[in-house]
């Protein structure tokens, strides 16, 4: 038999039971969409959260006080005995390949300004925040970077804080209270909207030596490296932990790559997408015995014409190929009709619920499509194999 | 027809085309067993979650520094705020008649050594209540001794982890060992508890709160416990706690006071939506079962189309035809149930003798709910077929080229 006789046979008898293939495909195609579906959720909640993680930049290394192996937090953030000093981080920027260096303590308190006050976050920072974590003042600018001013008292406002306390009204120049004591506002910082459902632009931005002196701390809570772009981000972790560890003595801080953690994350929310194409793949199986069951009917159906082809001297690899075939035309008929039926409530359901990440993840649907061609091929063996040993004889026999 | 004779019929018909009847339970018994196992695990994780929580004590409420006025934001579980939270607001709390117990808290890290051996490990300061408060269970030894918070005695309590670690099997009670700067006498060692949220409960150095306050010589609390003696008090004892720490700080309303009430339903809910969302895609596959159903009896009907029309020329009508078909499609659907349950109980039992520390849990609906979804999508794609079967001319149907 020539391929082209063999594709239209096939074809031919896929049409012949036009309602009994619209629902083995239905099955399939139903298994195939839930995997595309699931999976555009699942890559499109791992893109959502690497873009939240990483719009602070990419190629930063934070410090943290304390020795800790998990991703868990320490004590030592807290109150520990030994602290990370604002002489730690001016030393650190001597390493080599850093290039600017933010030293952080959080912390919480009232903001009055005008003839109103809000609880909010309190971020003592250094100068150079604008590069490191990317976040730029929208009017005004941003704490000056000269040395002996980092004691001033100038406040930057977050955009939500700014809103609350002055509206529409310019705030640059104007006094304000944080904590009881009076801060002068230099600046407005852009939005930066939230994070994890965290409003970054309720927020106040003040040098970190006053953040450090209101609550009364020593240490510092963080240290952020900003590292030349191209630079080997583990080698400069590995030179900043040296001189720290010569400055303290002993290996009592953290050093944590953004790399590192966006890769743990990344493995994190790869399985999450995994898991969630493996609950859908369960359908998938379901329509495979679909398939299954639909051959086994179809072989039984078709034993006078099996009989007839064998009589006319097809022999039974032919007879094998040609149910095989069926099957794994109805299968992949099916993922295709399942690829685009996902697609396209994918994009129903972004038009629907804007705010739902997604993202159709190829690699996922190609692998989709794979396995429903397999699971086609699968299924398809027995009842083929069945068709392929039938007695000619008896087969053109049947009624 | 009789509902028997209706039975026996459709259990006849089943036999005769075995393969394709076992066939299409196959599939309705994966679907109904994965909607089982799935929504089993996600009531463990439930389950899970909820007893680490219940593990704090109920009727507990946790008093944070700071508040944030950001709506919808989380409370600021870290930071620092201008007014500490001191031993005094919690001693003046503890006064309360709504608060039954209470544990001041304070949290950091330092060296703890014994002779030459050194490690770096979470220091918890706290007062007796704190055992009972967090249940924690006692090895060897005792806690710290009840008495003036005030008092900062040169004693400690090791998690198990940390004493293996300083001590390794040789006896620890009574030795002292050196934390930071200062030296404590060990006075007792805690039961293996594992993780709590965590927080390594193992490795772990509890010491009397005036103690860890001089320590790391920071007069801030990380946060208080406050436990009030019954659950139906909680709301008032939260405004009494506010009422005594705004008295306290000058009018100004600066901590977040969160009830453990409160934590709990946010995970009960989240978990409880969780558990819904995995079941409802294994449902998916009931739904493809069912699809499966559908083909099979519209296959059976066009086999059998001189079967419908015999009945019909003996004076069947078209709901008994219809009775008998729908009888066929529901059958395969409850066996396939059935089938699905059994297996997926069997599926549940298995893991559950190979995890030891998680255990899965069928939710009492789980079942209900996978047999009613599973006999209406049979009932549902089984129509169809059904209704055609009933439709068909006697006449046509008897000379067997009806559809």
């Amino acid at each position: 038999m020539r391929g082209r006789d063999f594709a239209s046979f096939t074809l031919r008898a896929i049409r012949a039971h036009r309602t009994r293939s619209l629902l083995t495909v239905t099955g399939i195609g139903i298994g195939v969409a839930a995997v595309v579906i699931l999976t555009a959720i699942g890559e499109g909640i791992h893109r959502f959260v690497l873009t939240e993680f990483t719009q602070f930049g990419t190629n930063l290394i934070a410090v943290t006080p304390g020795k800790t192996s998990t991703l868990g937090m320490s004590g030592a953030m807290i109150s520990n005995v030994r602290p990370l000093s604002l002489d730690d981080a001016r030393a650190l920027v001597s390493a080599p390949g850093v290039e600017a260096m933010v030293p952080m303590v959080q912390g919480n308190a009232a903001v009055e300004g005008g003839s109103r006050s809000r609880r909010t976050m309190v971020l003592g920072v250094g100068p150079r925040v604008p590069e490191v974590w990317q976040m730029h003042p929208s009017i005004g600018r941003f704490l000056p970077r000269d040395e002996s001013s980092s004691g001033r008292a100038l406040a930057v406002l977050g955009a939500t804080l700014q809103r609350e306390l002055f509206d529409s009204a310019s705030p640059l120049g104007r006094r304000v209270r944080i904590g009881g004591e009076p801060y002068r506002v230099i600046g407005v910082m852009e939005p930066k909207g939230q994070m994890l459902g965290f409003d970054l632009d309720d927020t106040v931005f003040i040098p970190v030596s006053r953040a450090l002196a209101m609550f009364d701390r020593e240490s510092l809570m963080e240290i952020d490296l900003l590292y030349a772009p191209g630079a080997d981000s583990e080698a400069v972790a590995e030179q900043v932990a040296g001189l720290l560890e010569r400055r303290h003595g002993s290996v009592d801080f953290t050093i944590t790559t953004q790399d590192q953690m966006i890769e743990v994350l990344g493995s994190v929310l790869d399985v999450l997408t995994m898991t969630v194409g493996a609950l859908g793949g369960i359908s998938l199986l379901v329509g495979g015995i679909g398939i299954l069951t639909i051959m086994t009917i179809a072989v039984r159906e078709r034993r006078r014409e099996i009989g007839l082809l064998c009589a006319l001297g097809a022999d039974r690899q032919q007879i094998l190929l040609l149910f095989l075939s069926e099957a794994v035309a109805l299968a992949l008929l099916g993922g295709v009709a399942g690829l685009a039926a996902g697609v396209s409530v994918t994009w129903l359901m972004v038009l629907a619920v804007p705010a739902l990440p997604t993202h159709t993840a190829w690699d996922f649907v190609l692998l989709a499509e794979t396995i429903a061609g397999l699971i086609g091929l699968v299924a398809g063996v027995l009842p083929a194999l069945r068709a392929a040993h039938l007695d000619p004889v008896e087969a053109l026999r049947d009624e | 027809m009789r509902l028997d004779d209706n039975l026996r019929l459709g259990v006849r018909s089943l036999t005769t085309h075995r393969t394709r009847a076992s066939l299409t339970v196959l599939a309705m018994a994966l679907g109904t067993a994965a909607v089982i196992l799935l929504s089993a695990l996600g009531e463990g994780a439930r389950q899970y979650v909820l007893h680490e929580l219940n593990q704090l004590g109920t009727n507990l409420l946790i008093v944070l520094p700071g508040r944030s006025e950001t709506t919808g934001g989380p409370p600021p579980l870290l930071g620092e705020t201008p007014r500490d939270l001191t031993l005094d607001d919690a001693i003046a709390i503890g006064r309360s008649r709504l608060v039954k117990r209470y544990a001041p808290i304070v949290v950091g890290s330092a060296p703890a050594s014994f002779r030459s051996l050194s490690r770096e490990v979470t220091i918890l300061g706290t007062t007796s209540d704190y055992l009972e408060i967090h249940n924690l269970k006692l090895a060897r030894g005792r806690f710290l001794p009840p008495g003036d918070p005030q008092r900062g005695r040169p004693v400690v309590v090791l998690g198990d982890k940390l004493s293996r670690e300083l001590f390794g099997h040789r006896q620890s009670l009574g030795r002292w060992i050196r934390i930071g700067d200062r030296r404590f006498r060990v006075i007792g060692t805690l039961a293996s508890a594992g993780e709590s949220f965590g927080t390594d409960m193992g490795d772990l150095a509890i010491v009397p709160v005036a103690s860890a306050q001089a320590l790391f010589d920071s007069p801030a609390l990380f946060r208080i416990l406050a436990e009030a003696p019954r659950r139906s008090v909680l709301p008032e004892a939260k405004e009494a706690i506010r009422a005594i720490s705004r008295e306290r700080h000058e009018g100004e309303d600066d901590v977040t006071i969160i009830t453990q009430d409160a934590l709990l339903s946010t995970f009960d809910r989240i978990l409880n939506a969780f558990t819904l969302a995995v079941a409802g895609i294994a449902a998916v596959s009931l739904v493809v079962a069912g699809v499966l159903i559908m083909n099979v009896m519209l296959v059976a009907v066009s086999q059998r189309t001189a079967e419908v029309g015999l009945l019909k020329a003996l004076g069947a009508v078209e709901r008994q035809i219809l009775f008998l078909f729908l009888t066929e499609a529901l059958l395969l659907a409850g066996m396939g149930t059935l089938g699905g349950l059994v297996l997926g109980t069997l599926g549940v039992h298995l893991l559950n003798s190979q995890l030891e520390t998680f255990r899965l849990v069928v939710p009492f609906w789980a079942p209900v709910a996978a047999a009613v979804v599973s006999l209406l999508t049979g009932l549902a794609f089984g129509m169809l077929p059904a209704l055609q079967a009933a439709r068909l001319d006697p006449v046509v149907a008897l000379s067997g080229h009806g559809t």
